[in-house]
């Protein structure tokens, strides 16, 4: 008697579980399959690689596993899936610029380098998905043999020149007004990118101090940090100088106004007209953020920081001499 | 008791661990160069030095450089900053600046006298003709921007 009398709610408990269970999978819609227009064009190891890995979230032929398909987990692997498309579709690639494949072709490489891809909570369930040291060093090959495509503005601007009535003060579609203000703001740091660039990032006074005191934890709101870039000219002599302007690029702390953006407004005015970049106001959670979330955490989400290598000492000797 | 003087005794040398970590931290710091009332001109890089350099100046040395003239105008002001770059550690595929290397100015009296003075901030010093580097400030010109 006792015993039947114990079982029993474990079963009603075992049988409610499955049905809340069953119900969710009403819930549980299933990924719209897009279609995919043309594949990457990569050698074939690194396709392999990039299907293998990749191609599960970030192209329209998902090759999900029975378990991902059932909610709760559905709902989480649809989510990431949708979240992954909106960054990088490998399905999509031909509406990217040879300018623009390079550029995902780095980010792919800082990404799965620094392990931050494919994401732990994927390769937890999906072992054969994980990347090893030797897939990685295929794929950095692969990147930096990509031979320079050059800043074909026109390539790269196509959709912006759409938007022709263009207001007199550029602002950005998340609202950023573009402003001449920072070319009287501090020089912070500079550097280049593997596009042929030079770069020069300046910051307005509360970013200054939060680099001085480390205070990137989060940065205190104000924080403005513009990057002016400039296509490199080479004199006959091999030193580099800066040439064409290419763009102007904002990062606004306002932790208020920028929730899904790790509390960073992202702005870039490229060319001489200036033109912002963004098609919706939330432009920068489908592009920007991605790498900066993943692989410039350290430094509150920037990837200019200047480097913790110059001693006390000499910051004590410069500050004399000032006076 | 046992349990809580464990508790102690691990509380105590993570603190002390973490105070090693400060001390050896106090030593490095991220520089921002304060140019005072000079504002940013130009900027170079040079690859075989692995160098970057920032040239700021006052309203005087941004109209000695935007005219092809040969020596600074009278009241310029020019300093050159150098830093040592670094591949990106955030980033492969990019550089940023890492130590400053050497403060050079160039300054130009009422007279139109021209001086030149370089702060190393390495202990080796390098070689200079105080009028190629001054032809060398003037081969700059203000960087292009709308």
């Amino acid at each position: 008697m006792n015993t039947t009398k114990k079982r029993n709610p474990i079963a009603i408990v075992f049988l409610a579980i499955l049905g809340i269970f069953g119900g969710l999978q009403i819930f549980s819609q299933p990924l719209e399959g897009k279609p995919a227009t043309q594949k990457i064009e990569a050698p074939r190891e690194v396709i392999n690689i990039l299907e293998n890995s990749c191609f599960n979230c970030h192209s329209n032929q998902p090759n999900l596993s029975w378990y991902d398909k059932i909610a709760p987990l559905s709902w989480v692997v649809n989510k990431d899936v949708k979240r992954a498309r909106e960054v990088l579709n490998f399905s999509e690639w031909d509406k990217l610029s040879p300018a623009e494949h390079k550029g995902k072709m780095y980010a792919i490489l800082n990404m799965m380098q620094s392990g931050k891809m494919p994401l732990h909570e994927y390769t937890i369930l999906h072992p054969s998905a994980k990347i090893t040291p030797k897939e990685v060093e295929t794929i950095r090959k692969y990147t930096l043999s990509l031979s320079d495509t050059g800043n074909n503005s026109k390539n790269k601007n196509t959709d912006h020149e759409i938007n022709a009535a263009l207001p007199k003060v550029p602002v950005s579609p998340n609202g950023i007004q573009y402003t001449d203000d920072f070319k009287n703001w501090k020089v912070i740091s500079m550097s280049t990118l593997f596009d042929q660039s030079i770069r020069v990032i300046y910051g307005n006074d509360i970013a200054v101090k939060a680099v001085e005191t480390e205070n990137f934890h989060p940065w205190p709101d104000g924080s403005i940090v513009v990057k002016s870039v400039w296509k490199q000219q080479t004199l006959p002599d091999g030193e580099i100088r800066a040439g064409e302007f290419i763009n102007a690029q904002f990062m606004v702390k306002d932790s208020g106004k920028y929730k899904d953006t790790e509390g960073w407004g992202f702005a870039k005015f490229s060319g001489n007209d200036l033109h912002p970049t963004g098609k919706s106001a939330s432009f920068a959670k489908e592009s920007c953020i991605a790498c900066h979330r993943q692989l410039a955490e350290k430094t509150g989400y920037l990837f200019d920081v200047p480097m913790k290598v110059n001693t006390q000492q000499l910051i004590q000797n410069l500050q004399k001499n000032e006076k | 008791m046992k349990n809580s003087l464990l508790i102690l005794l691990t509380s105590l040398i993570s603190l002390v661990s973490c105070n090693k970590e400060n001390t050896t931290d106090k030593g490095l710091a991220r520089l921002i160069f304060n140019s005072g009332n000079l504002k940013f001109i130009s900027t170079s890089l040079n690859p075989k030095k692995e160098t970057m350099s920032a040239l700021y100046g006052n309203e005087k040395a941004m109209e000695s450089l935007s005219e092809e003239g040969h020596t600074p105008k009278a009241g310029a002001i020019m300093k050159l900053v150098t830093w040592r770059y670094h591949d990106n550690p955030q980033y492969i595929g990019g550089t940023i600046t890492g130590e400053l290397v050497s403060i050079e100015t160039v300054q130009t009296d009422g007279k139109g006298k021209v001086s030149y003075q370089i702060q190393n901030t390495t202990s080796q010093k390098s070689a200079f003709n105080k009028e190629e580097r001054i032809s060398y400030f003037m081969s700059y010109h203000p960087v292009m921007r709308p």
